[in-house]
């Protein structure tokens, strides 16, 4: 693409967040959000094959509807609290509304059905954008009204997400649609804890964005986005291989990883609020997860995948691509449980 | 604390910064330096614990264990030598790695203080066990026993973890030596019903319970041999150390609960000791028969008395060496014919004999004969099983026959008999297998002079 209209696109795109993030009027952070979703039309559509039109337009009709919905919740709570500023809704309807509107920017379940075949259809990085950067508007404005929404539909929703991430990823080869559906499980744990500890859902994003940079970052290396590309990376780089393995694991939840350290935090959270069956079934749910990124981690590291000899036996060229980041990546998707108390001061 | 913990960890880059040819001499020699600092536990109270520092201690009870491990890290070392020799150093490197690791999570496990960093570090062991298993196994069977091993343990400590925080919620501390002195009796409900099974089904997954065993067969049978012996000699001790500290906060709940889990390890005692006589894959035996001695541990610890948490220390202790033995001595047949089939490799006694006085001491070992430490574990359980319900004596005399039968079975297929036709070009022993086979029995028959050491902290 055009470096300035992707210097645009992209400055767009961030100013846009900043602009939801920051902003105390309702038609302010509708604005940002319209703006976000704009920019990244055409980010997605950089090479425009029929596959990525229909990814952008499925995305463009998904959060065109979340934004109206979103604008009819903010004038319900206008109509009962005659006033713009983003705080806690005043009116049930209003709350619910937004809500709704909120889980389907995010791709919550039940939702959630355009994160698999939007994520699919567009190149890796712009996968990375679309399930990281463009959760942080919609997730700052739940954060904001947090107080009042629906305790019964976030926690529905929420568990319904795990619930589907977990068992929708379990059929997947292409690593694109995997990736998505560990989003959908993921905003699901952080839309758990959102109505009791705000702060816990922060630093799930958090982490949850460090580790799917570091596996986005670790797939655009090898440009791999199948279950079968994935197998032959022992023979370009097999350093990959290892850190690919420890960052699947980790997502997994897997201590001594820091994948672990959200969820101990959300269950130790929902303990203390008295509820125990729900953070036990959520964590039981969390293994379908595991699953299949233990098949993953299977087919890169752990085994020989089966392939032709003619795969066996590739060149082993220097690498060209930049690794952006990928080495803190690593270490701070694999190392950071130990310090878990340094993000209770940070948040 | 540390003073273990510390060398353990710089094992590692002893590994990846040796020259060539000595990587295996000195990490061997190394861990075994260590493995005798361990020792120093042994000087224990009677009445108390030894606390080092606000998160390790060590008392009669994890002093064994932490023994048994430190030692069986040299062990292993010795043992994986030959089956590694063909693969590139790096590669060399890296199971050497994974067994460092999990030696050092191992002893963090043991002495952890706060249950909670016990629960991470309990956790943690899975991942290097299943890496060895899965990367360095030898059959397709197994990637399924991995998957196995790794669902069947994390669906049982889940529910663990959130009774961890849940009683840290409602007590203040999981500080385990607090925790024995504020422990509030468990009253009888269904919502503590369900605080029971989630505290102990990780623990019973583990050791393993019978009807929860399947994952043992077939980890044990598709893991390399360091990953064998390490999963029978100590991480089924997890399990029945985790159930003897925390059936202390559990009572009197478990009295109450106990009994269907008591009813699946007695019947599964036989079952799975029935299964061994049946059995033509050597290595399976042998994970069978750890099945069966657990399931007495299990008994044990579900009983509560003085005399059964002695007698499962023991049998834990005991069994730990046992096995480990039986699986490096099932190893060195399959490095001779590449096949765990008992039946082609039998009448060994002829070719090696120096290594049927091995097998016939391990046999021995395993059927529990006077005055082995295994004998003193199994008389301590049944006696005390004998004062829980009379009616037990008759399932541990058929368990002790059974036992009998399938270790002399073992000892007779491999070893007597007509020799098969095509092992006369077997290599002869190696030093460094009769060196193995020693390490293991000596401190087995030895504690049989001072079985104290090892039994436990109601002693």
């Amino acid at each position: 693409m055009n470096p300035f209209i992707s210097i645009m696109l992209l400055s767009t795109l961030v100013l846009s967040t900043m602009i939801v993030t920051i902003s105390s009027h309702w038609l302010f952070a509708w604005i940002g959000l319209e703006m976000n979703m704009m920019a990244i039309i055409p980010i997605m559509m950089k090479k425009p094959t029929p596959r990525a039109t229909e990814a952008s337009t499925k995305y463009f009709l998904t959060q065109a509807t979340a934004s109206a919905l979103l604008m009819l919740a903010i004038i319900i709570n206008l109509m009962y609290s005659s006033q713009w500023t983003i705080m806690k809704l005043f009116n049930p309807t209003a709350s619910i509304l937004m809500t709704m509107a909120l889980a389907i920017k995010l791709g919550l379940a039940p939702f959630h059905f355009w994160v698999p075949e939007v994520t699919q259809g567009i190149p890796l990085t712009t996968g990375l954008i679309l399930l990281t950067w463009q959760k942080l508007a919609p997730i700052s404005i739940l954060y904001q009204i947090s107080p009042s929404i629906n305790l019964h539909l976030m926690i529905t929703m929420s568990f319904l997400s795990i619930l589907i991430g977990g068992w929708g990823g379990l059929n997947q080869t292409q690593l694109r649609k995997i990736m998505a559906y560990s989003s959908i499980a993921h905003m699901g744990w952080m839309t758990t804890i959102l109505l009791y500890n705000p702060s816990l859902t922060m630093l799930n994003l958090l982490i949850y964005i460090i580790m799917t940079f570091t596996m986005f970052t670790l797939l655009a290396q090898n440009s791999t986005t199948t279950t079968l590309l994935l197998s032959q990376t022992w023979n370009t780089m097999p350093i990959m291989t290892t850190f690919t393995m420890l960052t699947l694991l980790s997502m997994g939840g897997l201590p001594p990883l820091t994948g672990f350290m959200p969820k101990w935090m959300i269950i130790q959270e929902l303990t203390k609020n008295e509820s125990l069956l729900l953070p036990t079934l959520m964590a039981i749910t969390a293994l379908l997860n595991l699953y299949f990124y233990m098949r993953l981690a299977y087919s890169t590291a752990l085994t020989l995948f089966p392939s032709t000899n003619n795969m066996k036996m590739k060149w082993q060229f220097y690498p060209t691509k930049q690794m952006t980041l990928l080495p803190t990546a690593i270490v701070l998707s694999t190392m950071l449980l130990p310090l878990t108390p340094m993000f209770f001061i940070l948040l | 604390m540390l003073k273990f913990i510390i060398p353990t960890i710089m094992l590692m880059p002893l590994t990846w910064l040796s020259k060539n040819n000595f990587i295996w001499v000195n990490t061997t020699t190394h861990s075994l330096l260590i493995s005798f600092t361990s020792l120093l536990l042994l000087n224990q109270f009677n009445d108390n614990s030894l606390n080092y520092s606000l998160t390790f201690f060590s008392d009669s009870l994890s002093a064994p264990l932490l023994m048994l491990t430190m030692w069986l890290l040299p062990l292993t070392l010795m043992a994986s030598q030959s089956h590694l020799t063909k693969e590139p150093l790096t590669r060399k490197k890296l199971y050497i790695t994974m067994l460092i690791t999990l030696q050092t999570l191992l002893i963090m496990t043991f002495t952890a203080t706060e249950l909670i960093m016990f629960y991470i570090t309990f956790e943690s062991t899975l991942i290097p066990t299943l890496i060895i298993i899965t990367r360095w196994g030898n059959q397709p069977e197994r990637l399924n026993a991995g998957l196995y091993f790794l669902f069947y343990t994390l669906m049982g400590s889940l529910p663990l973890l959130v009774a961890l925080t849940y009683l840290q919620n409602t007590l203040g501390s999981l500080n385990f030596l607090l925790l024995q002195y504020w422990a509030q009796p468990l009253p009888i409900s269904w919502s503590n019903t369900l605080m029971w099974l989630a505290y102990m089904m990780a623990f019973l997954v583990k050791m393993p319970l019978y009807g929860l065993h399947l994952w043992l067969p077939k980890a044990h049978v598709e893991a390399p041999i360091a990953g064998s012996m390490v999963l029978a000699a100590v991480l089924l001790k997890l399990g029945g150390y985790g159930m003897l500290r925390i059936t202390s906060i559990l009572s009197p709940m478990t009295e109450h609960m106990a009994h269907p889990f008591l009813v699946l390890s007695l019947w599964g005692m036989i079952m799975t000791s029935s299964i061994c006589l049946r059995q033509t894959d050597l290595k399976s035996l042998i994970a069978y028969s750890s099945v069966s001695h657990m399931a007495l541990v299990i008994t044990a610890a579900l009983i509560q008395t003085p005399w059964s948490y002695m007698g499962a220390t023991a049998l834990m202790i005991a069994h730990g060496l046992t096995s480990s033995m039986l699986f490096c001595l099932a190893n060195s047949n399959y490095e001779r014919t590449h096949s765990r089939t008992m039946i082609l490799a039998r009448g060994l006694q002829i070719f090696l004999p120096l290594m049927t006085t091995w097998w016939l001491l391990a046999c021995l070992a395993n059927l529990a004969l006077p005055p082995t430490i295994n004998l003193i574990g199994e008389l301590l359980v049944i006696t005390s099983t004998f004062s829980w319900s009379n009616l037990t004596i008759i399932l541990m005399a058929m368990n002790i026959l059974i036992t009998a039968l399938y270790s002399l079975y073992m000892l007779i297929t491999t070893q007597r008999g007509k020799h098969s036709h095509h092992i006369n070009n077997l290599t002869p022993s190696f030093t460094r297998e009769h060196t193995l086979m020693a390490l293991h029995i000596i401190p087995l028959l030895l504690l049989s002079l001072n079985p104290k050491i090892i039994l436990g902290f109601l002693y």
